[in-house]
């Protein structure tokens, strides 16, 4: 199960404060999509350096698949803008100019993601937010909402076994009704697990005006000031490039 | 002892979107410490009590309520349901459906979150409950891993950590075997143990024979007797079968046949279909090995064994749904290879809503079928005596009119070979006894295998017991093993 707030918490590798991985999807963000100091040429340096950032991070999660596609894919778009974008002109250029600008940009985020997502359980996600006061209101709809991802791929997983049984495909006789067979027992079937799902919350005393308690450790540990110092030279070197000191 | 935990005063309810009434003028008292079972047929009212004992009446789930409902004193209408949170703890039927975290400590940890205590006291509380109910295997656990029992378990320990007085458990075993039956059956006695006060709603009865104080029989929405649990659990067999409830003990404990497979039935036919090389391996364990197997043509066959002894993939294999199977199936002389089973055989889910397509009955069965007539369906529909039905959608019918439109599906398509899981979780006596005898009437050319842990069921309509142990059918090696 590697999905949304799904961590595999049997297995896991090296476990960061969500907190940080904000940080630096935010650093991501800002550099990378951004482009923010890319008139500097430090700064475009570390930009890159920092944009493998993410791919380190999959690997210490054991997401060893995940992070060899999105480098194979990252290095493949970063190499075409070094080495093909210079030496093409016309059409080809805008075409090809602009896969490897939107995904050269992208692609950093992108992953960021894909590791937040797969290596953050629900708990910490809502421990995380709790600690950056955001309100109760907010985060556990929010979090109901992940728990429930999960199990409608379950219920997805499940009917489509049972159309293979029943030999409906796409290009067979029923093509035309392919998603509508598909999604009518997803509805029925999500729908019930949802209201069971809140009655047995609302019996747990979710809800309760009580202020929540979270007993999820979550806080700043060596690995996190680790990750921590590799994106702050970034700042840095654009703070030095605005004031001036390197170009 | 004599002081009450819960008491309903002449209460009637009708859900908001019926026409008939639930519950009919229920008077009930439960005292503290007594553990209370709810009995009847299926829409007796019993799950009705449990969710008025735990506030999702009125809160939760909307109707007409007369009379009052008060726990521990306090007014059901006027508490709002947080407020029984550390009050009323409350288990469920379906372990799918009752979880919030994905990893096991956080899971147990939920309630009492929720409940604003201090995180030594939760810690506190966790190691406690975790002592005391024998799950130290369980701690740190991812919940996808885990089996319906061990669900069933975390979510027994999610609701003890919040130390209710009153315990609901709305038919906590339909979705479990016998060995988790029995570990829940321990959980039991351990909170009445504690002095909690226990309600049960359940068909299956057996597992609480030495553990409850008092029964209360249900009949359309009125209770119709209460029994002590040692009058209740001395009835005899057939007076419990025309109550429409499960008999509590069956004569038969198929789990201790010999392993392999068991003629139990006068059985005629003689053809064979031949299983050959029925091979399958999760990366270095067997999950099944069966190297040749005959099954008689047109036998219902049971499936046993124990949780985890591979008749998922067993099944799973036979209806050539497991990717990368080599093995093969020969009937009627004919070979066929794992993608050929899909069309071969038709596996009728547990939960049988993910099987069902179409917008009407009649369009359902006759989805997927290129050339067979209307006239057909109907002739099938008619013989399992849906076809009352063939203009309604097939999702607005009840369960067993559901099992009934997917099993016409799989006729029409000319499947060889039904395989049922659990066809009878959570079914009451007479709703069992109809799937019994739909499975006996099936045509012969039929061969029907039943997954099940239903000993009633298998009684009255198995000839023949498939008993998987280690993935295997025989009894000396135990077949598993690394490869």
């Amino acid at each position: 199960m590697a999905g949304l707030f799904t961590a595999d918490i049997e297995n896991r590798g090296l476990v960061l404060d969500p907190r940080t991985k904000l940080i630096v999807m935010i650093t991501l963000v800002v550099f990378a999509l951004g482009g923010t100091g890319s008139d500097i040429e430090a700064v475009r340096y570390g930009t890159t350096a920092v944009s493998i950032l993410p791919l380190i991070l999959l690997m210490t999660a054991k997401q060893y698949k995940k992070a060899a596609v999105f480098g194979i894919l990252y290095a493949i778009m970063k190499s075409a803008e070094i080495f093909l974008v210079p030496h093409i002109t016309g059409v080809a250029l805008s075409i090809i100019g602009l896969c490897c600008l939107i995904f050269v940009r992208l692609m950093p985020g992108l992953i960021m993601g894909a590791y937040m997502l797969s290596s953050t359980t629900v708990s910490e996600f809502i421990a995380a937010m709790h600690r950056m006061h955001i309100p109760q209101q907010f985060t556990i709809p929010l979090s109901v909402m992940f728990r429930f991802f999960p199990t409608v791929l379950e219920e997805f997983a499940a009917i489509n076994t049972a159309m293979k049984m029943r030999d409906i495909r796409i290009g067979g006789k029923n093509a035309g009704k392919f998603i509508e067979y598909r999604l009518v027992p997803l509805m029925v079937c999500s729908v019930n697990i949802g209201s069971e799902l809140s009655a047995a919350a609302l019996t747990r005393g979710l809800g309760t005006k009580v202020k929540r308690t979270n007993i999820c450790k979550i806080g700043s540990h060596a690995q996190d000031i680790a990750v921590l110092l590799l994106t702050a030279p970034l700042y840095m070197l654009w703070i030095l490039g605005m004031i001036g000191v390197i170009t | 002892m004599n002081e009450i935990a819960a008491e309903l005063k002449d209460v009637s309810f009708q859900y908001g979107n019926s026409n008939e009434g639930a519950l009919h003028r229920i008077d009930l008292q439960i005292r503290k410490g007594e553990c209370v079972l709810l009995c009847g047929a299926s829409g007796c009212g019993k799950t009705t009590i449990t969710r008025l004992l735990n506030g999702l009446i009125p809160h939760y789930y909307e109707g007409e309520l007369q009379g009052t409902v008060s726990v521990f004193g306090r007014s059901i209408c006027d508490t709002p349901i947080e407020d029984f949170a550390g009050i009323v703890g409350s288990v469920f039927q379906n372990p799918r459906s009752q979880f919030f975290c994905v990893d096991t400590i956080a899971e147990i940890a939920f309630g009492c979150e929720n409940m604003g205590l201090s995180e030594t006291e939760i810690q506190k509380r966790i190691d406690k409950t975790v002592a005391d109910m024998c799950i130290e295997k369980l701690q740190n656990r991812s919940i996808f891993n885990l089996s319906g029992g061990e669900k069933q378990k975390i979510a027994c320990a999610g609701v003890a950590a919040m130390l209710p007085e009153l315990i609901v458990l709305d038919e906590p075993t339909s979705n479990l075997d016998h060995d988790a039956i029995n570990e829940l059956r321990d959980i039991i006695r351990g909170w009445k143990a504690q002095g909690k006060t226990i309600v049960i709603a359940e068909h299956r009865l057996g597992w609480l024979s030495r553990s409850c104080d008092r029964v209360v029989y249900m009949e359309n929405g009125s209770i119709s007797a209460e029994f002590t649990g040692e009058a209740f659990f001395s009835l005899p067999a057939e007076k419990l079968s025309s109550m429409g409830l499960r008999a509590v003990l069956t004569a038969n404990n198929y789990l201790e046949s010999k392993i392999g497979l068991t003629q139990i039935k006068p059985f005629e036919g003689i053809e064979k279909i031949t299983l050959n090389g029925f091979t399958y391996s999760y990366g270095k364990q067997y999950a099944i090995h069966i190297s040749e197997l005959a099954i008689p043509k047109g036998a219902v066959i049971a499936v046993v064994g124990h949780n985890g002894a591979g008749k998922t993939t067993f099944t799973k294999c036979l209806c050539g749904l497991q990717k990368h199977f080599k093995g093969t199936v020969n009937i009627d002389g004919k070979p066929y290879r794992s993608k050929d089973m899909v069309r071969l055989s038709y596996m009728v889910m547990q939960d049988v809503n993910h099987q069902l397509f179409a917008e009407t009955v009649l369009e359902e069965v006759m989805l997927g079928t290129d050339d067979t007539g209307e006239q057909t369906a109907l002739d099938i529909l008619q013989k399992l005596h849906i076809s009352e039905y063939k203009e309604r959608h097939p999702m607005s019918l009840s369960g067993g009119q559901k099992q009934r439109a997917a099993i016409a599906s799989a006729l029409l398509a000319g499947k060889k070979l039904l395989v049922f899981d659990e066809p009878t979780s959570g079914l009451d006596y007479r709703s069992m006894e109809c799937t019994a005898e739909l499975l006996r009437s099936l045509h012969k050319d039929i061969t029907v295998l039943i997954v099940t842990h239903d000993m009633e069921l298998i009684d009255r309509c198995c000839t023949h017991i498939l008993h998987i142990e280690n993935g295997g059918i025989e009894s000396e090696c135990s077949g598993k093993g690394a490869i």
